[in-house]
This record gives structure tokens, sequence and C-alpha cells, in this order.
């Protein structure tokens, strides 16, 4: 399925917004964190349309920063670390350093064609904050394990124990653009 | 309640250029929608409306209006469960956070569709439908771009990073159970911590109501699959502590899995 992320922050207080579309179906996620300050992001968007083969969408995104602030904006090129055949060859990403309500995370994800084979945290910085740390130490497991399973059961989303976090998502998105998945 | 929600939505096309703009400002309404309901609901906010009404420092007349008429859905609530939702007998007084993610969720998604759709700037956008995900109670409506319905997973109580289920999602779905945050239900006939089924779900057209009847089930257990099936429009699917499942004749399951 193709993709184009848009990862899209707001100013508004307490939001971060990630905004993830599919050509078919679209996809929008939006995720709030209720009880944070002030929140700024960025906006990615690709210079081409969907219709762009994604070899070329990894190549040709343009990011442009509408508003961005601390250490969002020192991390926002994600790193490609591998090229060449993108439809079969399994190859890494990690996705932009992204401030989240607890800190600052990137994701590393490595696919297999279309199919992400691993996702995983790169980079963590909560600060040693204690009530921080217990969330990350809840979320970020179920977080990846999320990822993988709604890829492998086609599921839109978890009912019970479910988790989710903006940054995570909006750094995850960043590294499967720069994949082109 | 340091609750995370998630919105997703869905589009037969992509959203550009004034479409995306409608859509963040009808975010932003489902944004203001809960963070009101935390501020009114809280039971961890001494300040809240409702902390203040289990103190006694407030009357019910003194609350917000949407207090009385969550109290409301909450009586009704406890007439369809036979007492196995019961906000009235919760330790240190009325406690209706079992229905509140729920009925909150659900306002924040009305508040997103109600003025996207009647927004001509985004009409063009094809919204299809929308998820709001409030830490695994979901409301929903339409589905997939492609004029598939969607598909969601519940959480293997064992495992809560496994999946026990999948099923086809028409309206909401609501999990209650044990393994999430410890043991924290109540049996309302004797007041003690229990908990009948390792889990249940219960799915139908409102979130706030499927909320208040799947942690009646999780106390009531297997037993309670009677009440549910006795309800219109309402199904639900338990898990046993053994891993056992049981499930109304109309549950939507897709399949039963092991991933």
């Amino acid at each position: 399925m193709k993709r184009t992320p848009i990862v899209l922050g707001g100013t508004l207080a307490g939001l971060i917004g990630v905004l993830l579309f599919r050509t078919t179906p679209s996809h929008t996620s939006f995720t709030t964190l209720p009880g944070a300050a002030s929140v700024s992001g960025t906006a990615t968007t690709p210079a081409s349309a969907a219709s762009a083969a994604p070899a070329k969408k990894a190549s040709s995104k343009k990011t442009s920063s509408k508003k961005t602030s601390g250490k969002q904006a020192a991390g926002a090129t994600p790193t490609a670390t591998a090229s060449g055949n993108l439809a079969s060859s399994t190859r890494s990403a990690t996705g932009p350093e992204v401030n989240y309500n607890w800190g600052v995370l990137s994701v590393k994800v490595t696919v297999s064609g279309k199919k992400i084979t691993n996702v995983a945290i790169a980079m963590l910085d909560d600060g040693g904050n204690p009530r921080s740390q217990m969330i990350d130490q809840q979320s970020i497991p179920i977080l990846e394990q999320e990822t993988m399973q709604a890829q492998s059961a086609s599921i839109q989303s978890v009912s019970g124990a479910s988790y989710t976090s903006a940054g995570f998502v909006q750094s995850l998105q960043s590294a499967l653009q720069t994949l082109g998945v | 309640m340091g609750t995370i929600v998630t919105i997703d939505v869905y589009a037969a096309a992509e959203v550009t250029g004034s479409g995306l703009d409608v859509l963040h400002g009808q975010l932003g309404r489902a944004q203001a929608v809960l963070h009101h309901a935390d501020e009114v609901f809280s039971t961890w906010r001494p300040d809240s409306p409702v902390s203040r009404l289990r103190r006694g420092e407030i009357s019910l007349a003194q609350a917000p209006a949407e207090v009385a008429e969550v109290l409301e859905a909450c009586a009704a609530a406890r007439e369809l469960s036979h007492g196995w939702f019961d906000p009235w007998a919760m330790p240190g007084g009325v406690d209706p956070t079992g229905y509140v993610k729920g009925w909150a969720a659900q306002q924040a998604l009305v508040a997103f569709s109600d003025a996207a759709f009647s927004d001509a700037a985004f009409s063009g956008a094809a919204v299809s439908g929308a998820i709001v995900n409030a830490a695994g109670d979901i409301a929903s409506f339409g589905g997939l771009g492609n004029a598939q319905p969607f598909r969601v997973g519940i959480a293997d109580p064992a495992a809560p990073r496994r999946l026990a289920a999948i099923i086809e999602l028409t309206g909401a779905i609501a999990t209650s159970g044990t393994y999430e945050r410890g043991n924290h239900l109540i049996d309302p006939h004797s007041g003690q911590a229990t908990s009948g089924a390792a889990s249940a779900s219960v799915t139908g057209p409102d979130l706030g109501l499927a909320d208040a009847l799947a942690t009646a089930l999780a106390v009531a257990g297997q037993p309670g699959l009677a009440l549910i099936e006795a309800l219109d429009g309402y199904e639900a699917l338990v898990i046993g502590f053994d891993g056992g499942k049981r499930w109304t004749k109309g549950f939507p399951l897709v399949e039963l899995s092991r991933i």
C-alpha cells in the first residue's frame, strides 16, 4: 500500500498532531496527550504527489518547517541507512528526534519490501523523571508491538490495553517516508 | 485521568489544502471536548466538579449540566446491567469513571464528525470514517476509504501485547478487565474488589454504554452474557481466566487469533 506521510504539528496547548495519509485509503492519525504545555511541531510535506514512485518519494521530498522548537528542529532530517531496490531489499531508517510529552525520542524501523520487519527505539531521553520513566516503560514496548501487530493482522486499532504516543508515530512515519514505504 | 486518545481519520483520497485546515479545526474541537470532560469528571483532580460533588461540597444542581446528564445515563446503565455496573456503590462516593471515558470519546467523535461533514471545504475530502481510541475504548463511524469495514483487534488479557480476537467494527467497542491496571473492579453487590472474567468486550452504537456494560461484564463474568444478549444493538465477548472465550450470537467476530 502506498503511503504519503505528512507529519504536521500544531501549536495548540496540549496537542501533538500526527497526520498520516495513504492514497488508498487515506488515513489521518491524530494523537492528543492531555496535560501537556504548549507544543510546537514541524510540518513535513512531500513535494511530489502520491503518484510518485516510492524511490522518488524518498529522495524528492521537501522538509518545510512552519514552527519548530528545540530538539525537534535539530533532528528533523531522517537518515536512511540503505538504498537500492526499494521494492524488495531489507533496509532501515531512523526517524527524527521528536519531542513528546515526557522527553525526546526517535524510532528506528526496518522494512523488507513494503513490510515492517522490526521497529525499535533508537534514542530516548526522558530526563530521568520518574513519571516519564514509568510511562515510557509501560508504553514503548506496547507501541513497538502494536506497530507490528497492526501490520500483521490488517487491523486499524486495538481494544483493550492500548497506548499510543504521537512522538513515536511521528518519528516512525518519517523513517518510513525515508524508505518510501 | 491521563488517558491518551488517538483519532484516526480515513478518506478515499488524499486530504490537502483547505480540507486539511478544516480537519485540524475539527480535531481541535474534539480535543477541547476531551479536555473539558477531564476537567469536569476527573476523580484525580481534587478541584474538579465531580470530586467536589463526591465530597459533598456542591450539589448536583450546582455542578455543570453534563454531570447530571452522565449520572442519568449511569443510572440507565445500572438498570440495564441489573446492578453489575453501579457508580453509586464505589468506595468514596459516586464515581462515573466507568462510563465517562467512553462517553467522552463518543462526544469527541461527534464533535469531530458533525462539523467535518457540514463544512463545504471538507466535503471534497470524502472522509469515509474515523476512529477515536481512548486507551483501548473505541468509538467510530464509517469505514476504510475502499468501502471495507474497520477491523479491530481485542487485546489478549493473558498477554496484552497480543491479540485474542479480531472483529469488524460498526460503532463502538469497549474492553474492560483486570490485566491493564491491576484489579480496579468493584463488585457493586459486595463492595469488594473482584472480577468474573479476565476481560470483557462490548460492541454497540454508543461507547459510553458499551464502556459501562464492559465494566459490568468483567465483574459478572460469563453468566452476564445473557444480559447483553437481551439488549438490542449490543454484543459481547468474555474471556475467562483460563483463556476460554464465550460471546453473544451477534458478536461481529472475524477470527479468534493467537497472533
